[in-house]
């Protein structure tokens, strides 16, 4: 209860509550309608004040002021920002018609912004050109801090710099380079000493990049979002200082803010880590061709990467400490392990490096020499020369050094951002999208999702959230994997083993008959749930173009398809596709295991 | 002074360029003038006082050059070596660009004087 006075008349007395607090609301103990509020207020992270009239002698003569001040006698009765908004019903609607944070939020203050974002990959450009097409004034902080080796880049985040657009650009020259080989079953006459240049392909591939950083600075002066190219730190929830390249420094307020910093990666904490490794932040603008390679990690960062590296001619090691591929369905993520080992990628595990030395400095267009050691799980030395180690093994939020404890915004012990369905975290203002969400998806369509649709409801009466659920997403691999839905482990552990049934075969590509390829690489599996008409609650393919054939199934999955939809769909001739569906048609349990036929 | 420079044709734009090697380039691409002094190309006449006026704030060792690209008839010809030509690649006039990055500008954008500006104060 505040410290307000008891002298005064009731009414000066109301009318002191009501212009102390932001969120006024009179209240009594006994009422049902005003708990309802109060769990509602609970819920949106919103501070309030309240005075329950039955908990205080004079709450009768107050009751009867607020019925002379608000025309409004029941209760709750609910002022907001010193403007009387009614009871339980009104606020209720208030909310329904996403009215109700914008009017806490409407202060009276004058900000510089309406919304400022940090962070312009994916999520935050996203969200900064909805706003800003909403109507509203909008900034952007942007700052790329150099990675150990010094690798920096332009406005667009992980993804368009140093992740998917990269990734899947490399993974491409790997495919052509399969492809080539295929090439001579199919009558062309290839020269056996086919070479590939890295530094023709990084730099097609950077160029590219530079066109898109470029066109997205365009995108944000077309729809005069301020773009700051400098580093934002939060002074208290609405205000940011922000310092850039040059060292200048200027501060800015906003009403909102949305935090969209993603993620960088992870180094181990063994000697010669950051001076002599690098990640994926490097790899893809690294001016020398890598050489012989050590990829350190299982996530996908680190399949994806080994994978492209040894298909355009490196040699190349993966070393791995426990399983392949960690959150995903460790069938497929053995069978890409397999596959990977068969076409010469060594894997060393159980394995985590310990130290690593150099022998030879990096030169002009060329790569140095490093000498890693590691410990095998049973305690056995390993230790091999490498020119390029390549640390993938996760990544970290960037969460720290901005702030985020002066304002107390609440994260996991990982420092994962922790939000609610609305995306907001617990302080009201200041909300959070993408990778640095706890137990969210870490994908950039996700990302984009979350930030148009946080923007309509901040500014736009949106009411949509983000279904965080059945996303489907997709491995580069060599042997590719795309998935929607449950892992067979998840979906066990869920619903019991009992309540499962998985439907699953091997699939031989059209394509890779004449070209000799392996026929039991290629695999398809449906995880359905007994209880629901086999509702298909997981769909998992490695194989040619798996990404492309999963978007499509994501949608029916997204709808409910069961097993019975599944054998009632008609494939396409003759397709990848069609082979996965008529793997998971034709299967049953236990392990039917056939080449589909062609 | 950022240098000025009008040509006509690829093929002097080509020459330009190779003059100019190792500079920071612009390079702006319009419909051409006729004798008479009139342009076809309306976008391309709004964007010259908009890039001339903003050319104050690029560095001062660079170059910019104004390149004609003929007349109606043959830019709207498909095989014209200004669209086909590996480098240039060109979709519509005006477009302003960094030779040899991939900055852009293309069309209405040659005329906001915002976008003009960040191309000519790029850093990157």
């Amino acid at each position: 209860m505040p410290p307000i006075t008891q002298n005064g008349s009731p009414k000066a007395q109301v009318e002191d509550y009501i212009s102390k607090n932001k969120v006024m609301m009179f209240s009594k103990t006994t009422c049902p309608f005003c708990k309802k509020i109060k769990d509602l207020f609970k819920n949106l992270n919103v501070e309030f004040q309240v005075l329950e009239l039955d908990q205080i002698s004079n709450g009768a003569d107050l009751q009867n002021a607020l019925l002379e001040v608000s025309g409004q006698k029941t209760v709750p009765n609910i002022y907001i920002n010193s403007k009387h908004l009614g009871g339980c019903d009104d606020t209720l609607k208030a909310q329904a018609e996403n009215r109700l944070l914008p009017m806490i939020n409407d202060d009276g203050e004058n900000y510089d912004y309406d919304l400022i974002i940090i962070g312009g990959g994916s999520g935050g450009l996203a969200a900064s050109k909805e706003a800003a097409s909403l109507g509203r004034k909008v900034a952007v902080f942007d700052f790329v801090q150099p990675s150990p080796t010094g690798t920096t880049w332009g406005l667009g985040g992980t993804c368009v710099n140093v992740g998917c657009i990269p990734k899947k650009l490399m993974h491409q020259a790997a495919l052509l380079g399969h492809g080539l080989e295929d090439a001579r079953h199919f009558g062309w006459e290839i020269p056996e000493n086919v070479k590939h240049s890295w530094d023709k392909m990084k730099n097609a591939i950077q160029d590219h990049i530079g066109s898109l950083n470029w066109g997205y600075r365009v995108q944000l002066r077309e729809k005069k979002v301020d773009y700051h190219n400098a580093y934002a730190q939060f002074v208290d929830k609405h205000t940011i200082k922000a310092v850039n390249k040059k060292g200048k420094e200027i501060t800015k307020t906003a009403r909102h803010f949305i935090l969209a910093m993603g993620e960088r990666p992870r180094y181990p904490d063994i000697p010669g880590a950051k001076e002599f490794g690098i990640t994926s932040d490097d790899l893809f603008s690294l001016p020398y061709c890598p050489g012989k390679t050590l990829m350190v990690g299982a996530s996908y960062v680190s399949l994806e990467c080994g994978g492209f590296l040894k298909a355009i001619g490196m040699d190349v090691t993966v070393m791995v400490r426990s399983i392949l591929l960690r959150g995903f369905d460790q069938q497929m993520a053995d069978k890409i392990g397999d596959y990977m080992g068969l076409h010469g990628i060594d894997f060393v595990r159980p394995c985590v490096p310990t130290k690593i030395e150099k022998l030879q400095d990096r030169l002009d267009g060329k790569p140095g020499l490093y000498k890693v050691y590691g410990k095998y799980n049973d305690g056995t030395e390993y230790s091999d020369e490498f020119n390029t180690v390549i640390f993938a093994i996760g990544r970290d939020p960037c969460t720290q050094n901005i702030g985020l404890d002066k304002v107390g915004v609440q994260m996991s012990k990982n420092g994962f951002v922790i939000s609610n369905d609305a995306d907001q975290t617990n302080v009201s203002n200041i909300y959070a999208i993408g990778d640095i969400l706890e137990g969210k998806p870490e994908l950039t369509p996700v990302a984009i999702h979350s930030g148009r649709l946080l923007a309509r409801r901040l500014y736009e009466n949106g009411t949509l959230l983000t279904d965080y659920i059945n996303v489907c997403t997709t491995v580069f691999t060599p042997l590719e994997y795309g998935c929607c839905g449950y892992s067979e482990e998840d979906a066990i552990q869920k619903f019991g083993e009992d309540k499962i049934e998985v439907y699953h075969s091997n699939f031989w590509p059209l394509e890779w008959t004449v070209a000799k390829r392996e026929n039991d690489a290629c695999y398809a599996k449906l995880i359905c749930l007994i209880p629901e008409k086999e509702k298909v609650i997981g769909f998992h393919v490695v194989g040619p173009n798996a990404g492309e054939i999963t978007q499509g199934f994501g949608t029916a999955i997204k709808l409910g398809a069961t097993k019975t939809d599944f054998d009632n769909t008609i494939g396409i001739h003759p397709t990848c596709a069609e082979v996965t569906m008529i793997a998971v048609q034709n299967s049953e349990r236990p392990s039917y295991k056939t080449l589909a036929r062609l | 002074m950022v240098v000025e420079v009008n040509v006509e044709g690829l093929e002097e734009y080509k020459k330009i360029i190779q003059e100019h090697k190792g500079k920071v380039i612009f390079a702006q691409f319009s419909g051409s003038t006729d004798s008479e002094g009139k342009n076809w190309c309306p976008d391309c006449v709004a964007a010259d006082p908009v890039i001339k006026k903003c050319l104050s704030s690029a560095p001062a060792d660079a170059v910019f050059i104004h390149c004609g690209v003929g007349d109606r008839t043959f830019w709207k010809d498909q095989s014209n070596g200004f669209r086909t030509d590996p480098d240039l690649k060109l979709k519509s006039v005006p477009t302003l660009m960094v030779v040899g990055k991939p900055q852009r500008l293309q069309e209405e954008q040659c005329a906001n004087e915002e976008l003009v500006k960040m191309m000519f104060t790029d850093e990157d």
